[in-house]
Formats: C-alpha cells, structure tokens, sequence
C-alpha cells in the first residue's frame, strides 16, 4: 500500500476510541517472538511519547490550537500505553535495556544509511557507536549481576562487543550540539531527526526511572552514567532539528514521523497480532495528520508541500542486523571525537570536554569497572569455568 | 490459558550458529578472552558496603514499659517480618485461588462439565483453608506484637527487606501466562521460607522469655508443615501426571 500524506485520511478522530481492555492486551513473549518485534515496539513508544511532548509544548504556545491538539494527545497517550504494555513483566529492567540498546543500534544504523545528508549521517555514526559500547556494557551488568546472557534478548542479530568506550562519552555541552538541517531539507532528513530524537529521550527517561530500584550500587552508577549520554544524545539529536520551523510545522512533521513510522512496521511485523495494532494506529495516525495539516493551513497560511514535498513517505527504517554496517562503523570511526558542531579525531577534541572527563570520571568509570575483562560469551561467561 | 509446550523460542545460541560464529569473530577482535578479573567491581561494591546506613530502624515500643533489649528489639524486627510475610503470604493464596479457579473453569468446559473436583489431587477449598491459616497467623502476630508493647502496622526492617525479597513471588502468580504448577512452584519456595522462618521465630520467642508465643508459634510451625506437604506433592502430581495439559 503506497501511502499519500496528503491524500489519504485515515480514521476520524472521532473514531479513535480505546478501552482499558484494547490498551492492556496481551504481551508478546520475551522467549519467543523475533527481537525486531521487540525494537518496534520501543521505537513507537519513543515516537509516541515524543509526539505527547511536542503537542505539550503547542499548547503552551498557540491558542487557538488548543482544543485539537488536546484531542490528539488524549489519543496518542493511549495509543503509547498499548504499545508500551506489550512489554511482558517476565523482562527484568536490565533485559527491557537491552532491548533498548539493540533498538537504538539497529534502528541508528538504519537510519544512517538511509539519511541523504552527509553531515547528519555522520552524526548518526557517532552516537550508533555509543549505543552500540552501552549495549555490551549492560550486557556485562546483565552477565554479572542476574547471571544472564543478553543475547537470550537481542537473538544473535547484534554483536556484543565494545564500541566507543562509554567513559570518553562524557562531553562539555558545547560540544554536543549539531548544524540543524535547514528548511528546506528532505522529508526523511526531518522524520529521521524526529526518530531519533524521540527514541533517546525515551531511552533517558526509562534510565532515570529504573535506575533507583536497583540496590547494586554499580547498577545504579552504570545507570547514572549512561543516562548522563542518553539526555547528551537527545541534545545531539535534537539539535539536528531546524530550530526556525514553526510550532504548527514541527506539529506536522511530528504526525507524519508517526505516519512514516506505523507504516514502517506495517510491512515488516512478524507477529500478526501486533501488526494489527500497527495497521490500525497507521490508520489513526493518518487521521491525526489531517487534522494537524487543517490546523497548519488555516493557521499559518501556507502550503503543507513547502514541509512535505510531494506527500510521499521516505524510504523505511529497515528491521534488520545491521552487523556489517556496525562493525565497518566500528572500525573506521570509533576514534572520532566532537569539536563545537564538528566531528574530529581523538586529538582535537575541544578542551573543554577533557576537563569536564575528568571531572565526572574522577573516582572511577561505572561502566569500565562493571565491564572489566568481560567477554560476551554464550550462555554468560561462566561457561567458560566449562571449559 | 495455554499449557507450556515445544515452540519456536529464540533464545538458544544454537539455532543461529552462523549469527554466533560472527558475534564470536568480533568479541576475539575488540574483546578477546583474558581472565576474568571482577576485583575492581568488588572493592567498589565493598566501599558501598562499608558506608552504607542501615535500611532504617526499629520502631521504638509505644508502651514505655515494654521490655527493651537487643533480644526484644530483634524478637519484634522478626515479628514484623513474620506479620509482612503472612500478610503477603494471604494475597499470594488469593492470587493463586484465582489461577486454580480460571483453570478449573477451562478443564471443566474442556471435559464438557464432566470433571469434578476431585479428580485432582486438591481442591479449591483446600487453598481457601491455607489462605484463612495464613490469615490468622498474621492476626496472631499481631495480637503478639501488640503483646510486647508494639505496632503491628509498622514496617520493622525485617519485614522491608523480606517484602523485597518476596516481590518476584506474586509477579510470577499473579501474571496470566504462567500455568498453576509454575505458580505452585513459585508458592513452594515461600512456604519453604515460611517453615523455616516459624521455626527460628520460636526460638526467638524462648529467647525473649515468652514461652506462651513460642508454644503458639511452634503450633503455627505445625499447620506450616502441612502447607509445604500440601503444595510440594500437588506440585510433584502435576509434574508426574499432567505434563503437556494446561496446568503445567
């Protein structure tokens, strides 16, 4: 099915209704629904609940869209609650971050190769690395603290092993920040940012949450640190967003991110119960975008072509491993390091960013000491007292 | 409700052994074997260990002349575990009567309403009896704490910690995925708890000079066993004679 933006239109708002029952449904299984199941699931939770905040933030700043937009995120938070409860409760919080990571990798390196503008796309190399070094460093935590192999979670699709040591993560700032694209950008450079953006936001917000109810000082210090990167990643993805779009405009664009997304799963889900519920919120989200494009018009005047282009999606994000795409990343940038708004190599870092290292590293790295000699091994390292 | 069966699980390192192979070749390029060495994350852990304050205290006995010594004060920590533990104990039985009775009603429409009761080993009214034990065990903890010049609606640190401890018990019984032998397994490790904690409180009791609690605690100690007994040979009936049906 090849989808208009600005054709179709999707369900009414009006129909967009959903009981207890719809949002808490059956949840997939950790043991045997595929991973890529799993990473759709949290990359629409973090579209989701990136489309609440921006609403959130409209309506702190148009009036006359207030009614609308209230309407939208009575839905959008119960469209983020189904997806959300298809997480089974037999994930330990450190599995559920596994599952994060995985995301964050597969979906980044996705989006890399899929981005047009070379600039972004490096940013979109920079911080897969990172992602990818948390992965094996939770991985180590899982191993150590729950006697569990991450791979039971990421299912031999992704490789455990270090990226970009997370303790030079650790930047100042000013050098986190990215050129935003412009306004005239293409629509996958927009609806990949917006992606991104939302998907570490979710991803910080989830560390903060789960980090105290750990009682393992090291898990709570890995957690600690690694939150500290993921609000530094939604500022890195965040500033790729063109600060001059309107509030209407990046309302627009923020639906048809959800559109592009829904249908995304649409044709890759392999668990038809779920592909259920991605046809039927690409449908209601078809119907949000209408809405959101009635308010753009009206408000600001202009056509919806000058964001969109000619409605047509963007290619999309491919759930698949990413493996050879990583491990070439891996090995060609894994040094490269950020000056202001530029990538550099390991020696002209901005200065700034050392002392700030040093200052937050000064007794120690959590995820150094948690991963100290840890080797990804199958079925967690101690089968190899085994052998 | 679905009985645990072969399936298309995912978890194995063997059924993606091309996959492992790679994962393999790259933790020999960026992480290679070397000995295990966790003595950094020791000695972290053990610094915390060494600064750390206690998860809180004690509640002083309202009744200024309760009886205070480190024995009394231990006695009531450990009656406030006992009282969170019984309390906790009662909603796990509630939760499991719901399991029992959502698998009853699924065999019986199965059997076309032909299976009765007690054709299984036990029956709801024997877990309705365990919940009402585990009920009035409580009632009679408190009864004692109140006794010694307590509160039994105060949180002991005992009762905190055990509390914590106990959380994975009612996740697993109160998840509609698990099947009655997995929760029934997951009860067993409770009343294996529970007996081993009625049998130290006695002594406990005998210590702090209340020979009456501890002839009480030694009955309850009693009707405790006959719990384990109760739920270790359903369990084993099940595991023996009802492998691939809906309650295993």
């Amino acid at each position: 099915m090849t989808i208009d933006l600005l054709r179709d239109r999707g369900t009414p708002i009006s129909q967009q209704r959903l009981n207890w029952r719809d949002m808490v449904g059956k949840p997939i299984s950790k043991l045997d629904d595929d991973a890529f199941t799993r990473v759709r699931i949290i990359l629409m939770n973090g579209v989701e609940l990136d489309s609440l905040r921006t609403k959130q933030v409209a309506l702190r700043m148009n009036r006359d869209a207030r009614v609308k937009l209230s309407e939208l995120m009575r839905v959008e938070q119960h469209q983020a609650t189904t997806i959300n409860w298809l997480l089974g409760a037999d994930h330990s919080p450190i599995e559920t971050t596994i599952g994060y990571e995985q995301t964050a990798i597969e979906v980044t390196a996705s989006v890399a190769q899929l981005e047009p503008d070379p600039y972004l796309a490096q940013g979109y190399r920079f911080a897969l690395l990172e992602d990818f070094d948390h992965l094996y460093r939770y991985s180590a935590l899982l191993d150590r603290l729950e006697g569990k192999d991450a791979n039971n979670i990421t299912q031999g699709y992704t490789d455990i092993v270090p990226g970009r040591p997370t303790l030079v993560h650790h930047r100042a700032p000013e050098h986190e920040l990215l050129k935003p694209y412009e306004r005239d950008a293409k629509l996958a450079t927009k609806l990949h940012a917006l992606t991104l953006t939302g998907g570490e936001y979710q991803t910080h917000d989830y560390y903060m949450n789960i980090g105290p109810i750990f009682a393992d000082p090291l898990a709570r210090q890995l957690y600690a640190e690694i939150a500290s990167v993921e609000s530094q990643h939604i500022t890195h993805y965040g500033s790729m967003l063109n600060p001059e779009e309107s509030v209407l405009e990046k309302l627009l664009l923020t639906e048809a991110c959800e559109v592009w997304n829904y249908a995304g799963c649409v044709a890759q889900e392999s668990n038809p119960r779920v592909k259920r519920i991605w046809e039927r919120f690409l449908d209601f989200e078809l119907g949000h975008f209408q809405l959101a494009l009635q308010l753009f018009k009206d408000t600001e005047r202009r056509d919806a072509e000058e964001v969109l282009g000619d409605g047509k999606l963007p290619k999309f994000i491919q759930f698949k491993s990413q493996r050879e795409f990583v491990k070439q990343t891996v090995e060609r940038e894994v040094a490269l390091r950020k000056d202001a708004t530029e990538f550099v190599d390991e020696q002209s870092e901005g200065a700034s960013s050392l002392e700030y290292r040093k200052a937050v590293n000064a007794h120690g790295s959590p995820s150094t000491t948690v991963s100290e000699t840890y080797s990804w091994t199958p079925g967690t390292e101690l089968m190899r007292a085994a052998s | 409700m679905e009985p645990t069966a072969v399936g298309a699980n995912r978890t194995g390192a063997t059924l993606a052994p091309r996959q492992v192979e790679q994962m393999l070749e790259a933790v020999s390029e960026l992480s290679p074997l070397i000995p295990i060495n966790m003595l950094p994350l020791d000695m972290e852990r053990q610094a915390y260990i060494n600064e750390a304050e206690s998860v809180g205290s004690i509640p002083q006995p309202q009744n200024k002349r309760a009886q205070q010594s480190a024995v009394m004060s231990l006695f009531l920590d450990k009656l406030g575990e006992r009282i969170a533990f019984e309390r906790t104990g009662t909603r796990l039985y509630d939760a499991l009567i719901t399991k029992y009775l959502a698998l009853a009603n699924v065999e019986n429409a199965a059997a076309g309403q032909g299976a009765e009761e007690g054709s299984r080993p036990y029956d709801v009214a024997t877990l309705r009896q365990i919940r009402e034990q585990e009920l009035n065990h409580f009632l009679l903890l408190s009864k004692c704490v109140q006794k010694l010049g307590g509160d039994p609606t105060a949180q002991t640190p005992c009762a905190d910690v055990t509390a914590t401890a106990s959380i994975g018990l009612m996740q697993v019984v109160t998840d509609p995925r698990t099947t009655l032998a997995q929760c029934l397994n997951t009860v067993l490790t409770a009343e294996l708890t529970d007996n081993a904690g009625w049998e130290m409180l006695g002594e406990l009791a005998t210590q702090a000079g209340q020979p009456e609690m501890a002839e009480q605690f030694t009955a309850a100690l009693e009707t405790e066993a006959e719990h384990l007994i109760t739920i270790r040979n359903w369990l084993q009936s099940l595991l023996a004679g009802a492998a691939g049906s809906v309650a295993v």
